[in-house]
């Protein structure tokens, strides 16, 4: 269990007792969560668990109501997405935010150019060129070598999903959140991007919410499951896959319905 | 809807057209009366710049401003004053010091208003910007030791520009060059660091947060960028009447250039000529040629002709005159790509592209292969985008 080797490394990411409020719903109630460097971690349960709250909290869209988040070793509760960013921590979002007026290559270069500096250098130097040759290399790695020149808008939704992850690649993150990279992808499409996540170098730490199981438990090497805002278990694809409670809970549900 | 301010490379009638134009634009001294030279053309280039200013802000930074007219206002105030003139200062300075401080100052504004406007979107970004145009309006109208009674006037110009009345092909080649100048360097800064982010923001905030940018900070930057262009176009504005009171910020101005952004269009930054031309023509022969209908039109009523044509265009072509310019073209160019071959939809999807290898270069023009059914690909995938999204409750997205 890959858990044991890196039993003694700093976690990466450790939230605690982290909590958010919105109105009258508690969207993330109490959650602890520590991730190891190197891990990959998926983050499974029905609609409205509060998965992608708790995304958002750990990437700084919004502050949390409680807790702590640590990042890298620091407490970055309070830093803004855009420095977090910068720390080395990447995300996808579920619906594609992608810059649907630019073309492949532009999206991946944006990516490439955030974290680093000169975001408003106004003339062209050879630092772009750098920039648009590693662009199209990580483009080209995702399966996307064939649409750069593409406006994103053009893009089947198969595409735009795989250009959602090699954004998030192109920034050279330590740590990557993935939120449902296979929603809404054929058969094909979802083993094609369950093998560019396991492509993706070993030393960066993945985070995962997946739906599709197929997808989930075969890239995770360890499981937390969450239900109406708290984590009720963790444990392993196959721990996860024998839980009852998960069963009932999640996937249960799911297959009979 | 996405935004693009990518158009498809040149035809070749395409760059016989703008070779014409061009010569047009250098010999118009020579091909026009001084009339439609000083007063129509000369107007309808510093009236382009405000849209321009506008139509940059809209299409690369998806910011509509109502605040340009202000930035252009307060440019036109300070040079005015700080000029030899009648009314207000007087401070009698030369001419091109008073316009460089006054771009300064204007640029200065301009930059206070992006940093409170940059936080805010859509409607409420709209509003905020109005608030800018009409506070900056009270102020002509009630600072007097300023603005004057009747407003500032005759300002002094320096004797190169040349008065537009005794020397208008020197006032129209100053006013022209400094159109161009702002034409292509805000093509150029499209392309840069600076550009690309903008457009980014403009497609998707929260993503450019998580890549590691400042939001906020870059808008505000944007802003000062669209200031500098009104701010030029309001120093042309004052030395071409050599005058400038309320009347040139007030509301009424603030939607001429609005009409003059839309009908042009507003994702094209040469669309701001293209309706500012249009805008001026129609402005000044509508007077004349307002047929007599009853007592519903008539040539003191050309204002009525004028918002007939305005609503014809926007509802005819969202993207204004270039719109439905790029449209019938794009049209043209799918029906004769499809009788050449028998392969249709591979002929209009992609036509064929030789710059397939100078594309890849870094700084590659910014005109690229731009299907013609960009906008169909555009309604599908909103389309997809809508299905797949995973119904989740309120606080999940």
């Amino acid at each position: 269990m890959p858990e044991k080797a890196t039993a003694d490394a700093r976690p990466i990411l450790s939230l605690k007792g982290i909590g958010r409020r919105f109105g009258g719903l508690d969207a993330v109630r109490g959650v602890d969560l520590e991730i190891k460097p190197g891990e990959r971690r998926a983050i499974l349960g029905p609609n409205g668990a509060g998965k992608t709250t708790l995304f958002n909290l750990i990437s700084g869209e919004f502050p949390p109501t409680s807790g702590t988040v640590h990042l890298f070793g620091e407490d970055v509760s309070a830093l803004p997405a855009r420095k977090r960013a910068r720390m080395g921590l990447a995300r996808t979002f579920q619906t594609s935010r992608l810059f649907g007026g630019l073309t492949v290559e532009d999206n991946v270069y944006l990516a490439v150019l955030g974290v680093r500096d000169g975001h408003l250098r106004p003339v062209l130097n050879h630092e772009d060129s750098e920039m648009r040759e590693r662009a199209r290399e990580i483009a080209t790695q995702m399966g996307l070598g064939e649409v750069l020149d593409r406006e994103v808008a053009e893009l089947s939704h198969g595409e735009q999903r795989q250009l959602e992850v090699a954004m998030a690649r192109a920034t050279d993150p330590k740590l990557m959140l993935l939120d449902e990279p296979a929603a809404g992808l054929s058969r094909t499409e979802r083993q094609t991007l369950t093998e560019l996540l396991l492509g993706l170098p070993e030393d960066i730490t993945l985070v995962i919410i997946e739906h599709d199981m197929d997808v989930a438990l075969r890239v995770a090497t360890w499981v937390t499951m969450m239900y109406e805002g708290q984590v009720i278990a963790e444990g392993t694809p196959d721990e996860i896959r024998a839980n009852e409670m998960v069963h009932d809970l999640y996937l249960g549900r799911r297959h009979a319905a | 809807m996405n935004i693009s301010v990518r158009s498809a490379p040149l035809t070749r009638p395409e760059k016989i057209g703008l070779g014409v134009i061009a010569v047009v634009a250098l010999l118009a001294p020579v091909i026009f009366s001084n009339f439609f030279l000083s007063a129509l053309l000369t107007q309808a280039i510093w009236l382009g710049l405000v849209a321009l200013s506008l139509i940059f802000l809209s299409s690369y930074g998806g910011m509509v401003s109502l605040a340009q007219v202000a930035i252009f206002g307060i440019a036109g105030l300070v040079t005015a004053n700080l000029s030899e003139a009648e009314g207000g200062l007087s401070v009698a300075i030369d001419p091109w010091l008073a316009a460089i401080i006054a771009i300064l100052v204007a640029v200065a504004v301009a930059l206070i208003f992006g940093a409170i406007a940059s936080r805010s979107e859509g409607i409420y970004f709209l509003m905020i910007t109005l608030a800018f145009g009409v506070m900056v309006y009270y102020f002509f109208g009630q600072v007097t030791s300023l603005a004057g009674h009747g407003g500032v006037n005759n300002v002094a110009i320096p004797g190169i520009v040349g008065d537009r009345v005794n020397d208008p092909a020197s006032f129209y080649y100053v006013s022209l060059a400094v159109a161009a100048a702002c034409y292509f360097g805000l093509r150029y800064l499209g392309r840069t660091p600076f550009g690309l982010t903008l457009q980014g923001i403009r497609d998707e905030p929260t993503r450019m947060r998580a890549l590691g940018y400042h939001v906020e900070v870059h808008r505000t930057l944007a802003f000062g960028v669209a200031g500098l262009v009104a701010a030029l176009a309001g120093v042309l504005f004052v030395w071409w009447g050599r005058r400038i009171g309320p009347g040139a910020v007030e509301l009424a101005t603030v939607i001429d250039v609005l009409v003059v952004a839309v009908i042009g269009g507003l994702y094209r930054l040469h669309g701001a000529w293209v309706g500012a031309l249009a805008f001026v023509l129609l402005d000044n022969y509508t007077r004349r040629w307002t047929p007599e209908i009853g007592d519903i039109l008539g040539p003191e009523r050309f204002n009525t002709l004028l918002g007939l044509i305005f609503l014809a265009i926007v509802l005819i072509s969202p993207g204004g005159l270039v719109g439905a310019y790029e449209s019938l073209r794009d049209r043209v160019r799918a029906y004769f790509a499809g009788r050449r071959g028998d392969v249709q939809e591979d002929a209009s999807l992609a036509p064929p592209a030789p710059d397939g290898a100078s594309g890849a270069a870094a700084g590659a023009p910014a005109d690229r292969p731009n299907g013609p059914v960009a906008a169909q690909a555009d309604v599908t995938f909103q389309r997809s985008k809508t299905q797949t999204a995973t119904p989740e409750i309120g606080g999940e997205e």
